[in-house]
């Protein structure tokens, strides 16, 4: 992997940065930020944070319905016992164990989601990357670019770092 | 039909023998635990003798009160118990699988007649008192509730008969250990579906009433004894 | 405020991962010791039956179910109370919420053993699971124990994954700071977090679902170990009031150990930087408000029987209240509110000593309250010819001890391990929460 990147002590010149390269004419999805913090107060920040995972969380919710339900209902018609003279299917106690499945549901369908598109667990192995991020460095770069030296000015804010990877 | 046991007992009848008592651990296997684990809540009758005294000394009056299980129609032992070891049979029987329990008690504590025991340890029996263990009745282990069965391997049985002989069953011709043990007659054991029997016909004596019926159990036995009523000055 | 300086801050909260101290393997010593003198207990029960214990008819339930409720109660501190100051975005939270998610997870562990603990035959306890088997007999989902079940395992799923997904960014950090085996292992855990735009964003979007998510599973948690007793018609049991009643005990006992739990990092860890007397203040004014909670609810249920004057309830009301029970009743009463109200009511008591003394009496008043539920109720039952006593037996103490080792145990190797501050919170937590001066194109 070829990269060129700066590391930056603050948001304010990491945006910079992320400007500056757009302004270079680099494509927002090409731009890498990396950082110790997320930093919901800046543009940067925002970047992809569109997702699908409150609709995954509902389609969870419902698997999760269906199999309350369908575990509860069928496995007491499946062998009919009774208890206490309630019904075969007693719709009042069955429904606590379905919110329960419907929340495991909800839950869980979060999580893969979370670990699918933030692509966890990964290798880091080939990706940008720098341990300095862990001091609070912000990293700003382009993965593979055409054209590095051309970047280097746009990364070179006063105050950042700019540091290339060639392997 | 199918059938629906119940039992009727008659406290006027009862006079405290607990012949019932003994005959309930013979056929049924009931391990006696000893005094010492007795002191500490261990013992095991499925069926019991309540003693209640009215009145003053010297003008004392004792009144006895069997109690076993009421085999309730909405038994609040059965729907708590998380792997249906206890669940209501065809013939309303409340049937306890000992081989389901897997210990919780959660239906002793729910069960408002406390006529459930539990096995704290495995059963012993010295030499030669293991002879006379009832070969119909399986031995419970530790960690399994028991409990009144109305001596089941008796309905077992007297229902093959039945079938083998290709007849009905005969009123009384089936009793459990206690009712066959009283003599006083005062349990009365048979058959609520049918209305001709003794204990269908018991069951609806104006001197009937049920344990803690407003609980809401529905039990399937009837407790007779003369009402208030009849008592001039009790005290 | 210059980011360089978020370097210290990191310094100083993984430094405990680093340097051991030689009380860190004195504890783990002490208390490994009790929690193997309670398995050893728990062995022993398991040889020889469960008539070890002092269980007895008709007490069936005792210490046991009384520990479960209690840690169960007390699990209701951290991923609760960490999800409602999430939502409402309470900076405060920052170094408080992973010390009170690791309570829950540890707690919900502990409080799920009871259960199987006090079975008495324990080696069945899979056949509360729900699965196909050759006795083709699935569990009855009409009994409260069935509900236990899924809401134990929910809330204990949902609670472990909420508190390691924010773990997982500080778990990248301390992968970079160390070498050889801790790398490896540390790396590992951290599935190769980078840090990411996107990693952030949608770790945050799963943090603020979770958190939406937990709160009436947590809610229903507690509820449902209230319905253990409830559904059964035992007196001063059957009541409607036990599941708000067990949920509001369960947070009130929650935070004072929690407000224990800071307390006792603060002082072996030096995090006094961290969990500042601000962090204590905020709490004690949350105990304070459960405490007068509880007291509302307990006076609501007392009032309740004493009005209604139902026989089988009001031969338990005076059971606790001036029977063989009333010395537990009033302890319970001073610890749970006599003494909290002024400690934590009046601003000059309020204080990180104030809140620990009135945290700790929560702790033994909640104990007590589940006991008191428990055991006289079933002591004295409809019927009063099988009324009768419980007494606990060495084998049921020596476990409840080694379940408060367990504790402490677990909570010791968890701040050893991982920092018990969240980093990457308390650094995102040092920028004051306005727009950026640079716009929102988003």
């Amino acid at each position: 992997m070829k990269a060129v990147y700066g590391l930056y002590a603050e948001p304010e010149l990491a945006q910079q940065a992320v400007d500056n390269l757009r302004a270079a004419g680099v494509a927002d999805a090409d731009i890498t930020v990396i950082s110790s913090e997320p930093f919901e107060h800046f543009e940067f920040g925002h970047r992809d944070a569109k997702t699908v995972m409150p609709w995954m969380a509902v389609v969870g919710g419902l698997v999760g319905m269906t199999t309350g339900y369908l575990l509860t209902s069928v496995t007491q018609m499946a062998w009919p016992l009774k208890t206490s003279g309630m019904p075969i299917v007693s719709w009042w106690p069955n429904l606590i164990v379905i919110f329960e499945l419907t929340m495991l549901g909800a839950i869980v369908a979060s999580v893969i989601t979370l670990l699918v598109s933030a692509k966890l667990p990964g290798s880091r192995a080939g990706k940008l990357y720098d341990p300095e991020v862990s001091d609070g460095y912000i990293l700003v770069g382009v993965e593979n670019p055409s054209d590095p030296a051309r970047l280097e000015p746009a990364l070179a804010i006063n105050g950042g770092r700019v540091k290339s990877v060639e392997s | 039909m199918a059938y629906r046991w119940g039992m009727a007992v008659d406290l006027d009848r009862c006079t405290g023998c607990e012949a019932c008592v003994t005959a309930c651990h013979a056929e049924n296997n009931i391990p006696t635990v000893g005094a010492g684990q007795a002191a500490r809540g261990r013992a095991m009758h499925w069926i019991r003798v309540e003693r209640y005294y009215e009145g003053d000394f010297p003008d004392v009056r004792v009144k006895f009160r069997p109690v076993l299980c009421q085999h309730c129609d909405a038994a609040p032992c059965e729907a708590v118990c998380p792997t249906y070891a206890s669940h209501q049979s065809e013939d309303g029987l409340n049937a306890q699988v000992y081989n389901r329990c897997i210990g919780t008690r959660y239906c002793g504590n729910a069960c408002m007649y406390n006529v459930r025991f539990f096995n704290f340890f495995n059963p012993e029996w010295e030499k030669p008192l293991n002879l006379q263990l009832n070969p119909d009745v399986s031995i419970r282990s530790v960690g399994v509730m028991e409990k009144c069965t109305f001596c089941v391997q008796r309905i077992k049985a007297a229902k093959v008969l039945i079938k083998s002989e290709n007849r009905d069953l005969k009123d009384g011709e089936l009793q459990p250990a206690c009712a066959q043990a009283c003599p006083t007659t005062a349990l009365v054991f048979g058959d609520l579906n049918d209305p001709e029997s003794r204990v269908a016909r018991l069951s609806h004596s104006p001197r009937g009433t049920k344990l803690l019926e407003d609980l809401g159990a529905e039990p399937k036995v009837t407790y007779l004894q003369k009402q208030a009523w009849y008592e001039p000055d009790a005290h | 405020m210059n980011r360089t300086l978020t370097k210290p801050l990191a310094d100083d909260l993984v430094r405990p991962l680093f340097h051991t101290s030689v009380w860190f393997y004195a504890i783990v010593l002490t208390a490994g010791t009790v929690v193997a003198c309670g398995a050893a207990a728990w062995a022993f029960q398991v040889w020889n039956g469960i008539g070890v214990a002092g269980i007895r008819w008709p007490v069936f339930w005792g210490f046991y179910l009384v520990n479960f409720v209690f840690w169960i109660g007390i699990s209701h501190a951290g991923t609760l109370i960490s999800a409602i100051l999430r939502l409402v975005d309470a900076q405060w939270r920052r170094p408080v919420t992973r010390c009170a998610e690791v309570i829950t997870v540890f707690a919900l562990m502990i409080g799920a053993m009871f259960p199987i603990i006090h079975l008495g035959r324990p080696w069945l306890a899979f056949w509360l699971f729900p699965y196909p088997s050759s006795r083709e007999i699935w569990p009855n989902f009409r009994s409260p124990l069935a509900w236990d079940f899924f809401a134990i395992n929910t809330y204990l799923t949902g609670s472990v994954l909420f508190l390691f997904l924010p773990m997982i960014p500080d778990l990248a950090l301390v992968r970079d700071r160390s070498t050889g085996w801790r790398r490896r292992v540390y790396g590992f855990l951290a599935f190769g977090w980078r840090g990411t735009t996107t990693q952030w964003n949608r770790l945050e979007s799963a943090m603020q679902i979770m958190a939406v998510a937990i709160i009436p599973v947590a809610v229903s948690v507690h509820t449902i170990v209230s319905f253990d007793f409830s559904m059964a018609t035992v007196p001063m049991w059957h009541s409607t009031i036990f599941g708000p009643y067990f949920v509001a005990g369960a947070i009130f006992s929650g935070i004072a150990a929690l407000i224990i739990a800071m307390a006792v990092l603060r002082k072996t860890l030096r995090l006094e930087a961290y969990l500042q007397p601000i962090h204590f203040e905020n709490l004690g004014k949350l105990l304070l408000l459960m405490s007068l909670l509880w007291a509302y609810f307990v006076f609501a249920e007392r009032l309740t029987v004493w009005y209604g004057n139902e026989p089988s309830e009001m031969a338990v009301f005076w059971a606790t209240q001036r029977g063989e029970y009333a010395v537990f009743y009033w302890t319970m009463v001073v610890c749970n509110f006599v003494i909290p109200l002024p400690i934590l009511g009046i601003r000059r008591l309020r204080t990180i000593t104030g809140c620990v003394i009135a945290s700790l009496g929560v702790l033994v008043g909640m104990w007590l309250e589940r006991f008191l539920i428990i055991v006289p109720s079933l002591a004295h039952k409809q019927l009063p010819y099988s009324w009768g006593t419980y007494e606990p037996r060495p084998v049921e103490l020596t476990i409840m001890a080694a379940t408060f080792a367990a504790m402490i145990l677990l909570y010791a190797l968890f701040s050893k391990f991982v920092p018990i501050i969240s980093i990457w919170e308390m650094r995102a937590g040092d920028r004051p929460a306005t727009p950026s001066a640079t716009g929102d194109h988003s």
